[in-house]
């Protein structure tokens, strides 16, 4: 691995002691009221936002509280199964079967009709080089549904027209 | 109008990797000393002190406990401020706020942090878990939110960014790379910074690894040993301590998150994470306050918080010193650089130099510097406004201050 030098000043060192936190037990409380609808839905194969009437706000995953306006959305809203790559970023990690690390893409993703991101997944072993900002993406449902996360197995990339028509803008310039 | 806070010093500890020669308390310690040296103000004249760091990194909660006589608390008021990444530029902005108020003549604010002590990972897992437990909840493959997790903190943020701001300027990799070197040669010239390396080529960066696509190994920030300290004062006073006073004419701080992980966590929604709208609307805010108008114009000196190079074209964007996209072909123009029209991160900057809890404040202090004429690697350009900008939070906390070498002349608005 190249490395990369620095001027480095040798300090003398003080005595240490050796401390240890278990941070194990903790109890953290969410509210599923909204997020459990929501699941509900999932098990059906429909997707559903939560959509603020003051705003017009859709978030999925729903959220409780609007985070532009403060008001409580209560307006559920259906959505199309397919999303777009709103940002996304690669790891570099060594899993299983890796004879050196590669990177792995990590996407938020943005269901199409809402207006909000999360974090979802590719296809496992996508290759991380394909991604793009804008990528269209659909569903695919998972075999036996459980409601909740898992029944969206990963989005699937689907074609892209707009490439072919940005290349035929460039020719043309 | 409250009154008229000024600094009048502002000083440092050396940063290192590990600062293995002294603990929490004695590292603070000296960047106070550093401060107080640099003034005719004596520990006796500090009305009210304020401190502030990442516990969670160290592992001692209520640090101040520990170190309460070494930054000359005893039997004075004391306050605690702690945001994360922006905990130093939030520590600077309640120093102002209790001199702006009258309530207190003279503040020391100081931070720091020992990053060797514990691990940061730890820490900043401390700071996502609640949420992420609720995704294990809910269905989400732990394998799969591991390695997401992976790309979510701090260096994640940074490579969403960089990603979005990449496609919207069509700036490159070469271009991250000549902000790292500007920085890092920087900090060579200056004493109290960590990763001095006067030597660095653009080449040998673009030859390291990758971490997190498009960040390479030696494009990001270290984890540093360090503290820092500054004095705010009246402006009365602040004509008794120094001949040199820097007036603190806005200040702002703007929280705009951008909730990537948390099915439910607070965020506005934001799908562009290089938008950045809280930068927006801090600078405006803040700019306000200060009377400036033309910030492109007006503003002689520059200190963003950059941890990554990309983050350093977005600030100066969405803080209005550069039309938007045009960053990249100001730094390769030269424009940034120390003797350059705008100089920016003079100090080594965030890339450089990375204290967590310090960092933000090391900005204002800086810039505080630059002004004065006291600093490390002093601009030779004639500095009479500068801000210091910090960056962090939940993600997306912006705080700004603007300084001056006048105080403010006409004002408007609340404090
Ligand atoms: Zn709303």
């Amino acid at each position: 691995m190249v490395r990369l030098e620095y001027i480095k000043k040798q300090y003398t060192r003080t005595r240490r002691v050796h401390g240890n936190w278990y941070l194990a037990s903790y109890q953290y409380k969410f509210n599923v009221k909204r997020i459990n609808q929501c699941l509900e839905h999932l098990r059906k194969g429909e997707l559903v936002g939560l959509k603020c009437r003051s705003c017009n706000t859709v978030s999925f995953p729903p959220r409780l509280i609007c985070p532009k306006c403060l008001k409580m959305p209560d307006e559920w809203v259906h959505l199309r199964d397919t999303a777009t790559v709103a940002t996304f970023s690669g790891t570099y990690a060594q899993e299983a079967g890796d004879t050196e690390p590669r990177p792995y893409p990590v996407v938020a993703i943005r269901q199409d009709g809402s207006d909000t991101t999360w974090l979802a997944n590719l296809p496992e072993g996508y290759d991380f080089f394909k991604v793009y900002v804008g990528m269209p993406l659909k569903v695919k449902w998972a075999e036996d549904k459980k409601g909740d996360f898992s029944d969206i197995e990963y989005y699937e990339p689907i074609e892209d027209p707009s490439i072919e028509m940005n290349k035929k803008e460039e020719a043309e310039k | 109008m409250g009154v008229q806070p000024a600094i009048v010093s502002a000083g440092f500890s050396e940063h290192a990797s590990k600062r293995s020669d002294v603990n929490m308390a004695e590292l603070m310690n000296e960047a106070i000393e550093d401060a107080l040296n640099k003034c005719n103000c004596t520990i006796d004249d500090i009305d009210c002190v304020i401190n502030g760091n990442m516990p969670a990194f160290e592992g001692a909660n209520i640090p101040e406990l520990w170190m309460t006589d070494h930054i000359g608390a005893k039997n004075k008021p004391f306050m605690r401020v702690t945001t994360g990444g922006t905990t130093g530029g939030s520590v600077a902005i309640a120093a102002y706020y209790a001199v702006a108020s009258g309530l207190y003549d003279t503040v020391l604010a100081t931070s720091f942090e020992q990053q060797s002590c514990g691990s940061t990972t730890v820490g900043l897992s401390s700071v996502a878990l609640g949420e992420v437990s609720i995704y294990l909840q809910l269905g989400y493959d732990f394998e799969k939110l591991r390695r997401n997790m992976g790309a979510g903190a701090a260096i994640g943020i940074g490579a969403y960014q960089a990603i979005n701001y990449m496609r919207r300027s069509h700036c490159t990799e070469e271009d991250l790379a000549r902000v790292v070197v500007q920085n890092r040669h920087n900090a060579a010239k200056n004493w109290w910074t960590h990763l001095k390396m006067p030597n660095i080529t653009i080449e040998q960066i673009l030859e390291t690894p990758y971490i997190s696509y498009p960040l390479r190994f030696g494009m990001v920030t270290p984890a540093s040993d360090g503290s820092c300290a500054m004095i705010y004062t009246t402006e009365e006073n602040a004509k008794k301590f120094t001949d040199t006073p820097v007036y603190v004419n806005g200040v702002a701080s703007v929280s705009n998150e951008n909730a990537i992980v948390a099915p439910e966590a607070s965020g506005c929604g934001q799908i562009d994470p290089c938008e950045q709208l809280s930068a927006t609307i801090s600078a405006k805010l803040a700019y306000e306050q200060a009377g400036i108008s033309f910030p492109e114009k007006e503003i002689d000196y520059v200190e963003v918080y950059s941890p990554f190079p990309n983050q350093e074209f977005m600030w100066l964007e969405r803080l209005g010193l550069f039309e938007e996209n045009t960053a990249p072909m100001q730094y390769r123009e030269g424009v940034t650089a120390l003797d350059g029209d705008l100089p920016v991160n003079c100090s080594g900057g965030v890339n450089s130099t990375n204290a967590i809890g310090a960092s933000a404040m090391e900005r204002v202090a800086e810039a505080a510097l630059q002004i004065m004429g006291k600093a490390g690697n002093q601009s030779p350009k004639e500095i009479h406004t500068a801000i210091g900008h910090g960056w962090g939070g939940t993600i997306n906390l912006i705080t700004l201050s603007v300084l001056a070498d006048q105080p403010r002349r006409k004002y408007k608005g609340g404090i």
